[in-house]
């Protein structure tokens, strides 16, 4: 009997051992660090605010979903060849089921999250935290500004802006968040907005725009405003971005989506084509390329035909209807690689021109400058220029006429419908649609009703 | 009958006896009775001499003293269960009888967690198998035999691909995003059974359970209550199986062959449109359409160039496949030295071209006694099972053929190069190649040390070791690259240590003579790590890795020096599961006069799974027997055999989810962005420090019986499981950025109640003539009975079946299709309200059936007439619905999706006043009105009765007597002929009722069985088998 009660001592003694080991129950899958791990210097700060860059250049975002999801909405392409989530969102009636729609809004909403850790390890930053808190208000901007667009009826719906947009994250955190109103949604993309454009540098230390400076915070206050009808303010930031110098026009459109060869580009998510470095654009190959098989993107005859209109545009390089016979294709992303321009100095340009001539007096004259500048690379000279006494209305025209065909295959049409429409009621739509129908923007993906059935759905369909 | 009979016997010997005993003189004789299945001792024997009255019973150790007259030349041998003997005792004052089983139900040993009891004595919920029952079938994996032989067990045979796997739920489903698998224990080790270890690669979930050797199998237990499974604590809640393997017996060495072949084939296909119908087809939906001219047609076909081909796809793709399974096994058994050996090598072709599961495996089990107190046990396994893929469902091949590949499409063009323009699944299968190697080696020791009396450690520490290869070779052709020699090469490795040691001190004590003790109590660790490379190991290649592992070395080795010796240096790999148990856990048995019994369960289990502030479970079970059949005022009831109730009540969890979950998953970026470092939050890996098990309450009642002499046997069990703590991933809000989070959903709760009823009854049992019939049925009703979260925050893998409040788990989510509307042809649907409205929405949507069954289960009949054996298996489902996922498309396959038309949807709207099945068809599905896009056009039109009968197995076998073999100084010999899935009778329109779809995660696997999307039929085998023993 005494051994038996020696040998329970013993295998108890056994038992402590093995309790009393207690990081044998503390094993995180070797290559997974824990936040603790994860975030221990400012360098680890810099690498997390880095790999956001690598989100605003992902497949999902601006690599192409975001340009897929504004191009199908808007009025350039043809449908017919569209199915699955792609037909829906043409139809403009997107029912709450779609990856899609989903994966896009996860990922806006992923890019939140992770500007918003790399606020709350701040504490960490010594010489950088200027930069990397600016970044991540930048970062966070730009997503709720897109999501805002996408997922909401454009500022200017309902006059006080009462209605709803999208929520608002400005904290880590599981639970469900209620829609906030869309004026809730400008007022903290304006504020994150303002916050960077006073934290980030004026220059990178390799003077390249890879990474963020305040002048990529002003140029998207300028369209921020812009998308507002905000004129005045639109064309400040506008201004302030182009006075500054650093940005100059591209003698040769092919350059805006190259291999460093831009100088437009005020925020641009650089390809590296080294091994083991990041490339964006895959999506907009995807879908838009167009010299290796018939892309899914084609344009209509009636917008092939706008494209095209005039014999002097040298823009008309961007379109065909040979590389694919029978199909009008875009040949902009008929690369292998590119850097890709988030924003650029075409597109403040024309945010100046049309803000300029909104507002008046002496701006009309810097719009018309504007204008002309873009006509004179556009048609390899002055013929189409504006004549310096033009019109309001004329520098209008041209600015939103020489914006479509600029920024054509860039998801640029769709809120342009919208944004002109919410002006002053006109509706450009060529489809037909009026600019505030409810299927003219996304429906959200209905897990957010089904996490939170207090959450606000929107209204489907109803465009045609 | 029988019992009558015996009585009578009985009492005419007594009184011959009672004449006889006075004259004669006596003998006594002494011995022990043996188990001839392990050779344990039997007690409770009943010995006599044949034509005396005297009757004694044998000892707790199988013993016996008998005295009887010396005339007396022979002992009757008789016991409940088993069968009676005569044997001789002329001349002998000792006799030592091993008896064989005949009724399993009572005395059969039944593997329990750490330890076995005898049937009688189980309080708990167990269903045993017996290896010869897996192995009398071709399977493409062990589980997949289960089927119809266990009560409340389902299993849904594995679709068509050879090696897939089955899903198996013991009483029904009650988790969501944790794995509702059951644990598997091989030997005493948990095992990964996990069916993601490739995710979905190729629409194929590889089955790691196929690379165990059903031959080497002795016997698979299914515990199913907590009154088993509690002793398995935080693993214990889908029930748990345990697989043993083959030991030595006693005895001189004796082999066994066994050979089969035999061809395989699909059960039940789906049949397609050919070119003409499928041109008529679509130009019908273009008409109703509005259009006018031709259709347009894929492929850059005209109608005329269309028409001149018609391909048969499915016979392109499919042969007889050949099956050949062969194994030599060896036993041996002295009083010092057991040994079991087995050696396998099998080829089993699917019915699909160029898709095989090939094993060659081997087994070493010993037992060495080392001294009189101290037993040594070896417990060793190999196995290598090659796994020839073929892409099926989603990613091709065969699902192509169901789906995209149309009968106008041809695998070469004219001038001879393949056809590109279009789905070409000959293409695709003779230029690309894939193969899983899996290699499962288990190996364990364990020592049995008798410390004093009745106080027994045991310590035993085992390894389970495996490395997979999944191989992949895209030829020249495919991948189109300029070197004309070579193709791609790539390899994903991953290996995998899976190491389990225990200790347990077993003391038994009797108290009294009636009260006997059994404890137990162990402590247990686990350590589970299995790693693969963080990059792709690849190269143009003229032949596959598998043909060149030089090349393989050779590539993985560069790139690893170049990881390490870059600035700074690269991690080259990583771990893709790692995980830690520590347990501790004990059971105390307590039976009074053989008639009541009481057991008591605890294991507190500590794991790495669980979050800080829930590192520890603690799972308690109690579950008591009254053997009604010994107390006195039963045992004069002569047609009760054996009466028990059981009842058990415990608490047990599942910790059935990946590991790592509970902290942030932070990792450095693969790639930099402008040459700088990045660093990640994975999406889905925010961590939940709160995280732990789902926790389980469970409550089993039975009563077992044995009738007429054990003629009749059988069982009815009733079972309360609930379910609270649901381990959820899904459903937090996607605008919270980071994803889903493995989380204990709060206020959630999932029943399961059902009731099991089996039956086996000995027709009859005559030495020339034997027949037995047996069946089981179950019902498991299913109710999600808290829930606070909407009805699409959880849907399976591809958004098919949902969670809602008071419905039963996984239930299809529809709008109602009411019929189609004479004028137009147009559908008419029921919306939320039941009104008919012919504008489909999915706000429509309501419960319209759930992909469980009301009941399942199976009956066989087995019949011996002297050399010849005939035995059938059927098993069924009743009620339930089928999904028809892929149906969808394929009723739209006219339309601009192009896809191949099932032969079924012929029965559609042509003409005004038609009265049809099937709404016209159309060129674009959008034209129905409200139908936002093809993949939204879900309705309860592709929602079938899920009922079937299927004739699982059918077999028919010679057994040569055994004095013809003396001859030749063959033990045993047998021949068989043996059908699967032979026939199977169903309403389903999409052909086989079975479905396991290649799913995409746990999730989809628990939620989503019965909802099909081009999942390949199962398979039908015929094989012709050899066994023979020497």
């Amino acid at each position: 009997m005494k051994r038996f009660y020696f040998n329970l001592l013993l295998l108890a003694a056994l038992a402590v051992c093995v309790a009393s080991c207690k990081k044998f129950l503390e094993r995180p899958p070797e290559g997974q660090l824990t936040e603790e791990q994860a975030f221990k210097t400012e360098a680890d700060v810099v690498a997390f605010s880095n790999g956001i860059y690598t989100l605003l250049g992902d497949n999902q975002f601006y690599s192409g979903r975001h340009q897929v999801l504004n191009e199908l909405l808007g009025d350039e392409y043809k449908g017919d060849r569209f199915t699955g989530d792609y037909a829906e969102i043409f139809k403009r009636q997107n029912s709450f089921f779609g990856g899609t729609r989903d994966d896009y809004y996860k990922l806006a909403y992923r890019i939140i999250a992770d500007a918003n850790i790399v606020l709350k390890h701040l504490d960490l930053a010594t010489t950088a935290k200027n930069q990397l808190e600016g970044e991540a208000k930048l970062f966070r901007a730009i997503a709720h500004f897109e999501l805002v667009r996408m997922f909401a009826q454009p500022w200017g719906y309902s006059t006080d802006n009462s209605h709803l947009g999208v929520p608002i994250r400005t904290e880590i955190g599981l639970e469900p968040k209620p829609r906030a109103t869309v004026k809730e949604v400008y007022d903290q993309v304006i504020a994150d907005l303002q916050s960077a454009e006073t934290l980030l540098s004026d220059v990178t230390p390799s003077g390249k725009f890879y990474t963020a400076t305040k002048w990529a915070a002003k140029a998207y206050l300028a369209k921020v405003y812009f998308q507002q009808n905000d004129f005045a303010k639109a064309f400040q930031s506008a201004n302030e971005v182009i006075n500054s110098n650093k940005f100059t026009m591209d003698a040769a459109f092919s350059s805006r989506f190259s291999l460093g060869l831009s100088t437009e580009g005020i925020l641009v998510i650089k390809d590296q084509t080294t091994p083991n470095q990041f490339n964006p654009g895959g999506d907009l190959r995807g879908n838009f390329r167009s010299d290796q098989s018939i892309p899914g993107f084609t344009f209509t005859d009636q917008f092939y035909a706008v494209g095209t209109a005039r014999a002097a545009d040298l823009r008309k390089a961007w379109y065909s209807n040979t590389l694919q016979t029978g199909y009008n294709v875009l040949t902009k992303y008929n690369k292998n690689f590119f850097d890709l321009p988030l924003v650029h100095l075409t597109e403040i340009k024309l945010i100046r021109a049309e803000a300029g001539a909104e507002t008046g007096g002496a701006n009309l004259a810097i719009a018309i400058t504007d204008i002309n500048s873009i006509t004179t690379r556009a048609y390899g000279g002055t013929t189409f220029n504006l004549p310096p006494n033009a019109t309001a209305a004329a520098v209008i025209a041209a600015a939103r006429s020489e914006r479509e065909l600029e920024m054509v295959g860039e998801g640029n049409r769709t809120q342009e419908i919208k944004r002109i429409g919410a002006r002053n009621g006109t509706n450009v739509d060529r489809r037909g649609s009026v600019w505030n129908c409810n299927g003219f923007i996304l429906q959200f993906p209905k897990a957010e009703k089904d996490a939170n059935t207090a959450f606000v759905m929107n209204i489907e369909g109803g465009c045609f | 009958m029988f019992l009558h009979k015996f009585v009578k016997t009985v009492s005419v010997v007594a009184l011959l006896l009672v004449v006889q005993i006075s004259f004669a003189q006596n003998k006594v004789i002494t011995g022990k009775i043996t188990d001839s299945k392990d050779g344990s001792p039997v007690p409770g024997v009943n010995v006599s001499g044949k034509g005396t009255r005297i009757v004694v019973q044998t000892k707790p150790d199988g013993t016996y003293s008998i005295s009887v007259p010396a005339s007396v030349n022979t002992l009757v041998i008789s016991s409940v269960g088993y069968g009676s003997q005569e044997i001789s005792v002329s001349g002998k004052t000792a006799a030592d009888v091993s008896m064989v089983v005949t009724n399993t139900a009572l005395n059969e040993v039944v593997v329990i967690g750490y330890g076995t009891q005898r049937r009688r004595d189980v309080t708990g919920a167990i269903s045993k198998v017996s290896g010869d029952k897996l192995t009398s079938i071709p399977v493409p994996s062990f589980e997949a035999a289960l089927q119809g032989k266990a009560p409340g067990v389902q299993i849904i045979q594995g679709n068509g691909l050879a090696g897939s796997g089955s899903v198996v739920r013991i009483r029904g489903i009650g988790s969501i995003s944790a794995s509702g698998d059951p644990l598997y224990v091989v030997d005493g080790i948990p095992i990964v059974s996990d069916q993601f270890l490739r995710g979905n690669g190729g629409a194929m979930n590889q089955n790691p359970l196929s690379s165990l050797n059903p031959a080497d199998i002795e016997s698979v237990e299914i515990l199913k209550d907590a009154g088993a499974t509690g002793i398995y604590g935080s693993r214990g809640a889908n029930g748990v199986i345990i697989i043993t393997t083959k030991r030595g017996k006693s005895g001189k060495p004796q082999f066994n062959f066994n050979t089969r072949v035999g061809i395989s084939t699909y059960a039940k296909r789906q049949h397609f449109a050919n070119t003409s119908q499928w041109l008529q087809l679509r130009q019908e939906g273009w008409i109703n359409d509005g259009h006018t001219g031709l259709a347009p047609l894929p492929g850059l076909y005209t109608f005329a160039t269309a028409a001149a081909n018609n391909t048969d796809w499915w016979d392109m793709l499919t042969q007889t496949g050949i099956i050949n399974e062969n194994n030599l096994s060896m036993t041996q058994g002295t009083a010092k030295l057991k040994t079991f050996a087995n050696l396998t090598y099998s080829n089993n072709e699917g019915y699909i071209k160029s898709n095989s599961y090939q094993r060659i495996s081997a087994r070493l089990n010993m037992d060495y006694n080392l001294t009189k107190n101290l037993k040594i046990s070896l417990t060793s396994g190999y196995n290598k099972g090659t796994n020839k893929r073929v892409p099926a469902a989603w990613d091709g091949g065969i699902g192509d053929a169901m789906s995209s590949a149309l009968p106008f499409f041809t695998v070469y063009n004219p001038n001879g190069s393949y056809f590109k323009n279009g789905a070409n699944p000959v293409r695709r299968i003779q230029e690309t190649k894939r193969r899983e190697i899996d290699n499962r080696f288990i190996g364990g020791l364990s020592l049995e040390y008798q410390l004093i009396k009745n106080l027994f450690v045991r310590a035993s520490g085992s390894l389970e070791y495996v490395t997979a290869f999944d191989d992949i070779y895209e030829s020249n052709e495919w991948i189109n690259q300029p070197d004309p020699d070579s193709g791609y090469a790539k390899r994903f490795p991953y290996w995998g240590t899976n190491k389990n040691g225990n200790v347990t001190v077993n003391y038994l004590k009797t108290v009294k003579e009636n009260h006997k003790f059994n404890f137990l109590l162990g402590a247990e660790a686990q350590e589970y790590v299995r790693k693969g490379y963080l990059f792709e190991i690849g190269n143009f290649e003229a032949v596959p890795y598998w043909k060149n592992t030089s090349g393989y070395r050779t590539r993985r080795d560069e790139i690893i020096n170049q990881r390490r010796t870059a600035t700074p240096p690269q991690p080259t790999e990583k771990a893709l599961e790692e995980y830690t148990f520590n347990s501790f856990f004990g059971r105390v048995n307590y039976s009074y006069k053989d008639r009541y019994a009481l057991q008591l369960t605890a294991r507190v289990d500590g794991s790495s799974k669980f979050g800080t502030n829930n590192k520890h479970g603690f799972f308690p079970a109690v579950s008591g027997a009254w053997t009604i059949s010994e107390e006195d005022f039963i045992k004069h009831v002569k047609f009760i055999s054996f009466l028990k109730l059981r009842a058990s009540y415990g608490i047990v969890g599942n910790a059935n989810i990946p590991a790592g979950k509970y902290y942030g998953n932070y990792q450095p970026g693969g790639i930099g962005y402008v040459g700088n470092p990045t660093l990640y939050l994975n999406y889905n890996g925010f961590g939940n420090p709160d995280l732990k098990w789902e926790t389980m309450h469970n409550i089993d009642a039975a009563v077992e019986f044995a009738l007429f002499s054990s003629k009749v046997t059988g069982e009815i069990a009733y079972y309360n499981k609930q379910t609270t703590d649901i381990l959820m991933e899904p459903g937090t809000a996607p605008s919270n950025g980071l994803g889903n989070i493995y989380r204990n959903l709060p206020n959630s709760k999932i029943l399961n109640e059902g009731i099991e009823f089996s039956l086996n009854y000995k027709v009859i049992n005559k030495s020339n003539l034997k027949w037995s019939v047996g069946g089981n049925i179950s019902k498991n009703y299913n109710e999600v009975l808290d829930w606070e979260l909407g009805p699409d925050a959880v849907s399976g893998g591809t958004n098919d079946t949902r969670v809602v409040k008071g419905l039963p788990l996984g239930v299809n989510y529809l709008v109602r299709f009411y019929g189609v509307d004479p004028a137009d042809g147009l559908p008419i649907w029921l919306d939320a309200n039941g009104k008919q409205t012919k504008t489909f929405s999915l706000n429509h949507r309501v419960y319209a059936g759930s992909v469980m069954p009301d009941y399942m289960g199976g009956f066989n009949s087995s019949v011996e007439y002297k050399n010849f054996e005939f035995s059938t298996l059927f098993n069924f489902v009743v009620g339930g619905k089928i999904y028809d996922n892929s149906g969808k498309y394929q009723f739209m396959g006219v339309s601009k999706k192009n896809w191949n038309f099932r032969e079924d949807f012929f029965d559609r709207w042509t003409k005004p006043g038609d009265i049809a099945k099937y709404p016209r068809l159309t060129y674009d599905i959008t034209t129905f009105p409200g139908v936002p896009g093809e993949d939204q056009f879900n309705s309860t039109l592709f929602l079938h009765d899920a009922s079937y009968l299927r004739l699982r197995e059918l077999t028919i076998a010679y057994k040569l007597s055994s004095q013809m073999l003396s001859k030749w100084k063959i033990k045993s010999l047998r021949f068989y002929l043996t059908g699967t899935n032979l026939l199977t009778f169903t309403k389903y329109p999409g052909g086989d009722p079975e479905i396991t779809r290649d799913f995409e995660n746990p999730q989809d696997r628990n939620l989503s069985p019965n909802v099909t999307y081009l999942t390949a039929p199962t398979q039908r085998t015929v094989i012709f088998g050899i066994n023979l023993g020497f």
